[in-house]
């Protein structure tokens, strides 16, 4: 817990809270300031919206600890402000609110609007107000509302500041306050430290009626005969390690094979621990994988089909393998996802598993073969993981 | 919708933070503004045991001008460029493409560095800052390096950032006196993130001729002679020379399969040559 101080509304006010604890929460829990509403929490809705330093600002994605000292002025401060009366009319007038919920955020961002605008058109107030969802109104009102007070201002002289008063560099609410040290807590327990045995062992083609939300297709070539590739494609515990993060729990039975993988991309690290079903077809040389995984820390869960073919490639000593990936996220994971991105990482992935194939394989002639049949249940392991990945990533990075 | 219970840290100066940011035993997330972070962390989709907060650090926030070029600090805000509280060093361009981030509530906080550093595609600083020509300075435990926009960001989400190293300013060069510029993005909703950008920037003073076509699945491409595209750039209506076809070629080459994906990177940076040029 650490201490943290504010003016709000014009009182220095002063609450133990976490360091995790948002400006919303901590106004609201700490100081009963219960005007300022909490729509989405993460930064899309605009109910949240107030005013650190006298700028608008997200108090749902903004945390109170970074704002220490800096002056903060919620729904309730702006009961004697000028341009706050002349909105609340406006609003009224207007019928610019139904349920409510999102009126605070909606005067704050209104309120900005008509301070630094000098004569926006109806479309420059909609685009400046598109921060402030309102599932009411249709926000004929809101925008009504606005431009009235704006000609009623301009009109008897009152123009408008275009950077609303803010003087300073930097993110609103930062620089009051001296250097604050970690208090050294230990780090917290990883998925990885606890009980791994948390994923059913059960067949992971459970329910015959699934299908995928997504679907997509993947090609690469490697510089090695058909044969050979097809051959170390049934081993995989080698396979697998040519995927980096990835790794097996064990050695694969009857098909069934157990392992996890870290995937690490910009802020997000997730460890997907899973079962995978494998079948294996000689002599069409196709295979395909059911799979299904779930990461501990997110409590996001993925489930996976994957149909594959090795071919002959362009020359006599290169192979084309083709990978069709069928996937479903769900969990705390698919809630943010960006689909634009899937191409991008998948790629980065595909290639880095290419490279160490082609070494494994440059390696391996000969050597390695004797072994292939202890490992021949599993063929296609690591296309379930990158399956995973890409539905990972897939489902990650739907535009917000 | 509550982030994990983190520890939280703000230094004073750089090198405090990168000591925080080199500890090995736990996971660190660096935060300036935090509008991209904050709501990963309510997710849970970043769950660190520290974040270390670097807006309070005065450096990062400072603005100096270096003749043919501008400073500018990581934790420089996109509405300090829209309010003009960083000066004016691009005819306009970076004070337009800052005016059109996201909302007002989240460019009072949102940062220059921060949206660099995130490296999401579709973010307007990358293609822009491309464009112009800018360049970043990262700071490390082995000392400090600069390197061009484009080259910062890796791909999607991942920027050229080593163990221990911080993004700390930006460097921005100025403009030459004739210098036109057009940047155009496709967005469905008004803040949202892109679909596709075209930025454009013409500068025969300092020689620099770039076409920059963002909002694709990974960096943007940079197109360092967009003579290419547009020919000598001389005449009355520069754009009517734009080579759709050939812009499309290099799209494709790219690994842009989708017809319409490619097509609406087109029009983007047709349009963003078209507003160099205004009638």
């Amino acid at each position: 817990m650490t201490t943290i101080n504010l003016t709000v509304n014009g009182k220095q006010l002063s609450a133990t809270a976490e360091p995790r604890t948002h400006l919303a929460d901590y106004l609201r829990d700490c100081h009963n300031l219960t005007g300022t509403h909490i729509g989405c929490e993460h930064g899309v809705c605009g109910a949240c919206t107030l005013l650190v330093d006298g700028v608008p600002t997200r108090s749902c994605i903004t945390f109170a600890v970074t704002c220490e000292h800096a002056h903060v002025t919620t729904i309730e401060g702006l009961d004697d402000d000028e341009i706050a009366t002349e909105l609340r009319a406006a609003f009224k007038r207007e019928h610019a609110l139904q349920c409510g919920y999102c009126t605070p955020g909606m005067m704050v961002s209104a309120r900005d609007v008509v301070l630094r605008m000098e004569s926006p058109s109806e479309h420059d107030i909609r685009v400046a107000m598109s921060g402030n969802l309102c599932r009411c109104t249709g926000y004929v009102g809101i925008v009504r509302a606005v431009q009235s007070v704006i000609e009623a201002r301009r009109k008897r002289g009152a123009g408008a500041i275009p950077d609303g008063n803010r003087k300073l560099l930097g993110p609103a609410g930062s620089g009051h306050s001296s250097a604050v040290a970690a208090n050294g807590a230990k780090p917290r327990e990883t998925s990885a430290t606890k009980a791994a045995a948390s994923v059913a062992a059960a067949p992971a083609r459970a329910d015959a009626n699934w299908t995928p939300q997504t679907t997509f297709v993947q090609s690469f070539t490697v510089e090695h005969p058909v044969d050979q590739v097809w051959e170390f494609f049934g081993r995989i515990g080698e396979v697998a390690t040519c995927l980096p993060g990835a790794s097996l729990d064990g050695e694969p039975v009857d098909g069934h094979a157990e392992g996890r993988i870290k995937v690490k991309v910009g802020p997000i690290s997730a460890e997907f621990q899973g079962v995978a079903d494998v079948s294996r077809d000689d002599a069409t040389r196709t295979g395909t994988i059911s799979g299904a995984g779930k990461d501990q820390r997110s409590n996001s869960a993925t489930r996976g089909l994957i149909g594959y073919a090795v071919k002959q490639g362009d020359r006599p000593e290169q192979t084309r393998v083709d990978v069709t990936v069928g996937f479903t996220l769900t969990g705390m994971l698919a809630q943010f996802s960006r689909s634009g991105l899937v191409q991008d990482i998948a790629n980065r992935l595909i290639a880095a598993f290419v490279q160490n194939l082609e070494a494994k394989l440059s390696a391996g002639e000969g050597a390695a073969r004797a072994v292939a049949a202890e490992f021949d249940a599993g063929s296609l392991f690591t296309s379930v993981i990158i399956g995973r990945i890409k539905a990972l990533f897939a489902s990650v990075f739907r535009r917000r | 919708m509550k982030p994990v219970n983190f520890d939280y840290a703000r230094p004073k100066d750089v090198a405090g933070a990168i000591a925080l940011i080199g500890d090995e035993s736990r996971t660190v997330k660096v935060m300036a503004g935090g509008q991209s972070l904050g709501p990963m962390l309510n997710m849970r989709l970043v769950q660190p045991d520290l974040v270390v907060d670097i807006t309070g650090i005065g450096e990062l926030k400072a603005v100096t001008d270096q003749g043919d070029r501008i400073v500018v600090g990581a934790c420089v805000t996109h509405a300090d460029f829209e309010d003009l509280r960083v000066p004016d060093v691009t005819h306009g361009a970076l004070p337009s493409v800052a005016s059109g981030i996201a909302y007002r509530a989240v460019r009072n906080r949102g940062t220059i560095g921060g949206s660099l550093t995130h490296a999401d595609p579709s973010a307007d600083w990358i293609s822009i800052l491309s464009a112009i020509g800018a360049s970043v300075t990262v700071e490390g435990p082995a000392g400090s390096r600069t390197m061009s926009v484009e080259d910062y960001m890796l791909g999607a989400l991942e920027a050229d950032l080593r163990p221990g190293e911080i993004l700390v300013s930006v460097s921005i060069p100025k403009l030459g006196k004739g210098a036109r510029w057009g940047y155009y993005k496709s967005c469905r909703k008004t803040g949202e993130f892109a679909h596709a950008i075209g930025a454009f920037l013409h500068d025969p003073e300092r020689g620099a001729s770039r076409a920059v076509i963002g909002a694709t699945e990974s960096k943007p491409i940079v197109v360092a002679a967009a003579t290419a595209f547009i020919g000598d750039g001389r005449g009355d209506k520069p754009a009517k020379g734009f080579d759709a076809n050939a812009t499309a070629k290099l799209l494709e080459a790219s690994g842009m399969v989708d017809q319409i994906d490619r097509q609406t990177h087109v029009v983007a940076l047709r349009r963003a040559i078209e507003r160099a040029y205004p009638a």
